[in-house]
């Protein structure tokens, strides 16, 4: 016997009618029908049976980020890839290198104190959890760079916004170099970085 | 929308005083037949139905998708998609279906329910075109012989056992419009996506097992600039990463950015009554990479680009079946075994038990309807193609090659990874092999090619091989050739 009430959403406008003898032309449908209402909205929503999950990500400075929009100079691409995504200010685009190891310098125009590099993923959930192995040096004039954070696998979860933070002693810094040498992803073969953000 | 609205608070008032006369007891008798049980789904309010067409069942108006589709068959990176029409509703019994097309420049004349093998003879009259259906299933209704805005109509059959949205490993999405930027799925869960319910999302299972996506809703990527366009990427819609023994059944995908459902390194898939229409860069349909044991059964896939693909991209394939498949190639190929077979450069490739039974071919515009592509060097063996009908084999290929009805070759393309190996293809059969309709009424030719003696092609039968309502039983009337690296392919 057909279950009436399983098939009805919870909550929703549903009504079920028995029609006799609905009529077209000589052929007779005896109908039952269940329609099922949608719901009064006036622009798409979350659904509720999934929390905003922001309130979990790794927080960030509100600082300026002194990357954005800066020089970018990284080895050879991944397919369309390029390395001017990683401070286009969005986590739509991301760069991602031909192989390890690959190393990403950001031209700041001018010095800064820095203490935090921070290298984000797309947040979406589809970004499968990964760690990359990531350093961070500083340099003055492009050429002699110091290490200020050394290497060591970093974990990306979309669960924390996929970004990680890796906070150190402040420098002075006119260049930052993030130097990526491992990936845990199973469908790369490169670093990615949707965005690298740099803060004082 | 107004419109619909309005139609649809007189459906309301319709029905409310109908339940009136039952409440005063006029009764109802049954008579010795069933009586049709139907299930429709209002759209979401912050949609409109399609101008182009009405449809109604049993006299209730369906909310109707315009969806993309592409009539460009020809692959063009900035491609633009247009539109058709698609509605679905479930029901058990029978229904009459009613539909008029005020968006045609000009009025209904004739129309053709497709598929055609199944016999459904509508009445057209006075621009209202009218069938009957018995049985649930995927149905394609194109309009005074042009595809241009052919309407796809889902009859799902009823769902049985809908989840609880209690359950705390379901998610249960109802009616309306939803966004949300993706959805990864865990272990053990359930996502629900009710009619009714246009969810604008992606949906991954990546490392999971025992995870079902099901409903009879639409996820629908129109809100994503197709993936290779600047600052996009590819948003699949369902995209399996190492899963094993996942269940997706009854849910419509549309508009996708890219391709479609995409299960990789994964084993154990169910897939059922799964619809897929695309017309974007890229748009295959199911496309497995290095597989095992997938069966995709009474499922419907017009695409843009590859409808039903087997490949290898990190190690082996190994038992894929489709089963009851509708086929609507817009563009390249319709049965496509490659090209990439070695992607991951693995030790031993193999792609073999692939089976394609009881698939019918609606159009194929572009590409070989049957194909295997062994572009790397993959031993690719034991396939067979059972039951094949195709309606319109009316492939164009590019700028007048590869459109041949089938091809299997062993040719590096630009899909290949392995530069410098070969692989081979043994025992294949197509057993049933039927084509309706052709370009012109001409015979297409097929293409079987080897590269040398170790790499070449053996083992191919064919049987019940009709064209054009003829049987075929030599391979030159079947204008099929052969290279000197293929053995024993026979006609029977």
């Amino acid at each position: 016997m057909y279950n009436f009430r399983r098939a009805i959403p919870a909550g929703l406008l549903t009504l079920a009618l028995l029609l006799p003898s609905l009529a077209w032309g000589e052929e007779k449908i005896d109908t039952i029908v269940i329609f099922v209402a949608a719901p009064e909205q006036t622009a798409p929503e979350r659904p509720s049976c999934f929390p905003d999950p922001t309130a979990d990500y790794i927080p960030l400075q509100e600082a300026e980020n002194l990357a954005e929009g800066r020089p970018v100079q990284a080895g050879k691409h991944a397919d369309v890839y390029v390395a001017s995504n990683v401070n286009d200010g969005s986590t739509d685009t991301y760069w991602e290198s031909d192989g390890f190891p690959a190393e990403m310098v950001i031209d700041l125009e001018g010095t800064h104190s820095v203490s935090t590099v921070a290298v984000c993923l797309n947040p979406s959930a589809i970004w499968e959890p990964r760690s990359q192995e990531i350093a961070v040096q500083v340099s003055l004039d492009g050429e002699n760079f110091t290490e200020v954070a050394p290497a060591a696998m970093r974990d990306f979860d979309a669960a924390t916004g996929n970004r990680i933070r890796i906070d150190f002693e402040a420098a002075e810094a006119a260049y930052v170099k993030v130097i990526f040498t491992k990936t845990t992803a199973s469908r790369t073969m490169g670093a990615q970085a949707a965005e690298i953000m740099i803060f004082e | 929308m107004k419109n619909w609205i309005k139609r649809k608070r007189s459906l309301r008032g319709c029905l409310a005083a109908l339940a009136c006369l039952l409440a005063l007891g006029l009764g109802v008798a049954l008579g010795e037949t069933e009586p049709t049980r139907l299930t429709i789904y209002e759209g979401p309010k912050t949609m409109t139905t399609s101008e182009t067409v009405a449809v109604n069942v049993n006299g209730y108006d369906l909310f109707v998708y315009d969806v993309m589709v592409n009539h460009e068959h020809i692959w063009n990176a900035n491609t633009q998609p247009v539109t058709t029409p698609m509605a679905y509703f479930d029901f058990e019994g029978k229904v009459r279906v009613e539909i008029r097309m005020p968006g045609l420049p000009k009025e209904v004349a004739s129309a053709q329910v497709l598929p055609q093998s199944w016999g459904i003879e509508p009445q057209v009259q006075e621009g209202v075109v009218s069938f009957t259906l018995t049985e649930p299933g995927q149905y394609t209704v194109v309009f005074n012989g042009e595809v241009n805005k052919a309407l796809h109509l889902f009859a799902n059959p009823l769902e049985t056992d809908v989840p609880d949205p209690e359950d705390p490993d379901v998610f249960y999405i109802g009616p309306g419009e939803w966004v949300m930027d993706a959805i990864a799925l865990e272990d053990n869960q359930t996502l629900y996506l009710s009619g009714g319910a246009v969810l604008h999302s992606i949906l991954s299972v990546n490392q999971a097992s025992n995870v079902t996506i099901r409903g009879r809703g639409l996820i629908d990527g129109s809100d994503y600039a197709a993936w290779n366009q600047p600052g996009s990427y590819a948003r699949v819609p369902i995209d399996l990463n190492h899963a094993k023994n996942v269940t997706i059944e009854g849910i419509g995908i549309v508009n996708s950015n890219c391709w479609n459902v995409n299960s990789y390194s994964s084993k154990d898939v169910t897939i059922d009554n799964v619809k897929v229409i695309s017309g974007r860069q890229n748009g295959d349909g199911f496309t497995f990479q290095s597989c095992t044991n997938h069966v995709v059964t009474n499922s419907f896939a017009r695409t843009w680009d590859d409808s039903l693909v087997v490949k290898n991209y990190s190690g082996s394939t190994k038992d894929i079946t489709f089963r009851n498949i509708q086929v609507w190639t817009d563009l390249a190929q319709s049965m496509e075994i490659g090209y990439e077979t070695d992607k991951g450069l693995t030790l031993d490739p193999e792609i073999s038990e692939v089976l394609f039974e009881n698939i019918t071919v609606l159009y194929n515009f572009h590409k070989p309807v049957i194909s295997i592509h062994n572009s790397d060097d993959a031993f690719v063996h034991d396939i067979t193609y059972r039951n094949i009908w195709v309606e319109n084999a009316l492939m164009q290929g590019d700028n007048g090659v590869n459109k041949e009805l089938i091809e299997m070759n062993l040719a590096k393309s630009g899909w290949s990874t392995e530069k410098e190996e070969y692989g081979s293809i043994d025992n294949i059969l197509i057993d049933g092999l039927t084509v309706v309709n052709t370009v012109e009424g001409k015979m297409p030719a097929s293409r079987l090619s080897g590269h040398d003696e170790k790499h070449g092609i053996t083992n191919v039968t064919l049987k019940d091989v009709h064209i054009l309502g003829n049987p075929i039983t030599d391979l030159k009337t079947l204008k099929l050739s052969t290279d000197e690296f293929c053995q024993g392919i026979t006609i029977q």
